[in-house]
């Protein structure tokens, strides 16, 4: 036989015992072609095209799942920021737009369709601003609708204009989501570089640079990495690199086969292979459980930050070794919601809002899935937001910040949505006003390490 | 087959002419999605044969019979065993089978259908999965 018995069971193991999935396979689809100055036209384009190119994803992804007995957890679609192809459109306009995608993605059986996006780092159009007002009335009469902003970049600066309007909208939706635990929220991601091809609910898009369709994967498997790092309990870092690395190694090969396949199926280009361990709220299935089993008392401990360092750099390099396709996010996600160790974290005491931030530096995305009290102030929120933009300015790096201002609640409750969104504890924030800072208003200008020609 | 907006354009267009004084936008649509399946035929289905090997895992309680019953269903499927190799511990056996289905009548779904009655039915696990996955996660 060409495979070894261990290997084989090892395979068998990650998939039945570990949890290893491939996390989404995501359908990119370009709607610059649906650009038409009659709001009725646009829509049924819209519609057309996306139940013309992505009307057997689901269906082509489930054979492929059981030809390679890898799970294929969810099946998504991205489309062109919406805001490019309707910034001729009034607000209301732009919310007919919304409820088509989430009419599409019903009709095709997706879980959630991104691309209700903006890309406003330097300035902001007519059109994008009314755009920006759409969002929380399209969130709350949408299910299956996911927005995302970009505000800042390495190249543009931070758009501070743009960061207090989408604290308010922020604050907007979680008020007007208020019947259902302020959910809008969580479909709503705020960035600083964010990337094109990213394949990950809630801030994929599919950017302007990239084919007409394509098909972006992102493997998960914080469970498999826990199981390696476990059975080493006493090696050293160099030893537990050389272990994370051939873990991720094997997860971004499976990873970039499925993806390889389904894009071949659906008779579209393959993409990209997002190498990143997004964590469920399954049991094992955690980042924070992986920090523990580094040797650290919980997530939290001094150390921490150190620790998700090298996981994330590790997870990289295994990736980059096993796949010429890796982009998107690729590192490690600490959403706090969608991981049982960070809940239990939070609920404990042991990790704050600030220490996460900390994290973030060194990990992809940011402040996920954080919920915080509803009755924080609209500054505030931008203040976050400021903060974890200027980590990703000044690193060259993304980072984005899905907080949820949970309407009503105070700090000590929890808002829990079930499934893959998980458990939020309310995480306390610091009760210092930041309201002069963003009264001066304008654009943070480029850094330094803008100017690299 | 690749459908491309034009081929759309062109179908549309078909359609008028052919429905002349009587083409709605319900029955240009009927037509034009019509003339669309008879084009991609079988492509749409996703059942379609594939060649190649099949590795075959399985895994239970230890108990006469159950290579028998497996390697039975696979002959009756004309499916071509070319390794085998099984391992016991205690109680428990874990076996491993490289099969090529490259002849067989049946499909990669129904083999695997099949199997799962088998697996039902002798109350063990079995596992099928193409080949391709252990190349890329195994071999550089």
């Amino acid at each position: 036989m060409n495979f070894e018995f261990e290997e084989i069971l090892e395979t068998i193991k990650m998939t039945e015992i570990e949890n290893f999935d491939i996390r989404t396979v995501t359908m990119g689809i370009n709607l610059r072609d649906c650009i038409d100055r009659n709001i009725k036209v646009t829509v049924s384009k819209i519609y057309e095209k996306i139940t013309r190119f992505a009307g057997n994803h689901v269906k082509n992804a489930d054979e492929i799942e059981k030809r390679f007995g890898i799970k294929i957890t969810n099946k998504r679609v991205s489309l062109t920021p919406i805001a490019i192809i309707g910034d001729a459109f009034k607000r209301d306009e732009f919310i007919q737009i919304a409820e088509i995608m989430d009419k599409a993605a019903h009709e095709i059986g997706i879980d959630y369709i991104g691309g209700y996006s903006a890309l406003v780092q330097k300035g902001i159009s007519p059109g994008e601003k009314e755009f920006i007002e759409s969002i929380p009335y399209a969130l709350a009469s949408t299910k299956k609708v996911c927005s995302s902003v970009n505000i800042g970049s390495t190249k543009a600066g931070i758009n501070i204009d743009a960061v207090i309007k989408m604290a308010q909208v922020i604050k907007d939706t979680a008020y007007i989501t208020r019947e259902s635990l302020s959910i809008g929220c969580a479909k709503l991601v705020v960035f600083c570089n964010a990337v094109e091809d990213n394949p990950f609910i809630a801030g994929a898009f599919h950017g302007v640079s990239e084919p007409d369709v394509v098909i972006n994967t992102g493997v998960s498997g914080p469970g498999v990495v826990l199981n390696a790092i476990k059975k080493y309990p006493d090696a050293d870092f160099r030893t537990l690199a050389e272990i994370i690395k051939k873990t991720a190694f094997k997860i971004t090969r499976a990873g970039e086969l499925i993806g390889r396949k389904v894009a071949e199926k659906n008779g579209v280009e393959f993409g990209i292979i997002d190498v990143s361990l997004a964590p469920t709220p399954a049991e094992g299935d955690s980042i924070a459980d992986i920090i523990k089993a580094m040797g650290l008392e919980d997530v939290g401990a001094p150390g921490t930050t150190a620790a998700l360092a090298l996981l994330n750099d590790c997870v990289k390099k295994g990736g980059l070794m096993a796949s010429s396709s890796v982009g998107g996010l690729s590192g490690a996600f600490i959403p706090v919601s969608e991981d049982a160790g960070m809940i239990s974290a939070v609920e404990k005491g042991h990790l704050t809002i600030e220490k996460l931030e900390a994290m973030t530096s060194v990990c992809s995305v940011g402040l996920d899935m954080v919920a915080i009290p509803g009755d924080t102030p609209v500054t505030t929120i931008a203040g976050i937001i400021a903060d974890e933009a200027a980590i990703g300015l000044i690193n060259d790096k993304t980072t984005a910040v899905r907080l949820i201002p949970a309407f009503g609640k105070v700090e000590g409750d929890s808002v829990d949505y079930g499934g893959l969104l998980g458990k939020a504890p309310i995480m306390a924030v610091k009760r210092l006003s930041s309201d002069k800072f963003f009264a001066r208003g304008g654009r943070i200008p480029a850094p330094t390490r803008s100017l690299t020609n | 087959m690749k459908i491309t907006e034009n081929l759309i354009w062109e179908l549309s267009n078909k359609a008028i002419n052919t429905l002349g004084e009587s083409a709605s936008p319900d029955k240009i649509r009927e037509f034009v999605e019509n003339e669309i399946a008879k084009m991609t035929g079988s492509n749409q289905t996703g059942t379609e044969k594939f060649q190649g090997r099949v590795i075959l895992t399985s895994f239970g309680v230890n108990r006469p019979g159950i290579v028998a019953k497996i390697t039975g269903v696979l002959a009756e499927l004309n499916c071509d065993l070319q390794d085998i190799s099984q391992k016991i511990m205690q109680e428990f056996y874990t076996l491993i089978m490289m099969i090529d289905i490259t002849n067989s009548p049946k499909n990669f779904r129904e083999i695997q259908e099949e199997l799962n009655k088998v697996s039902a039915e002798m109350n063990i696990k079995i596992f099928v999965q193409h080949e391709d996955i252990f190349q890329y996660m195994f071999r550089i």
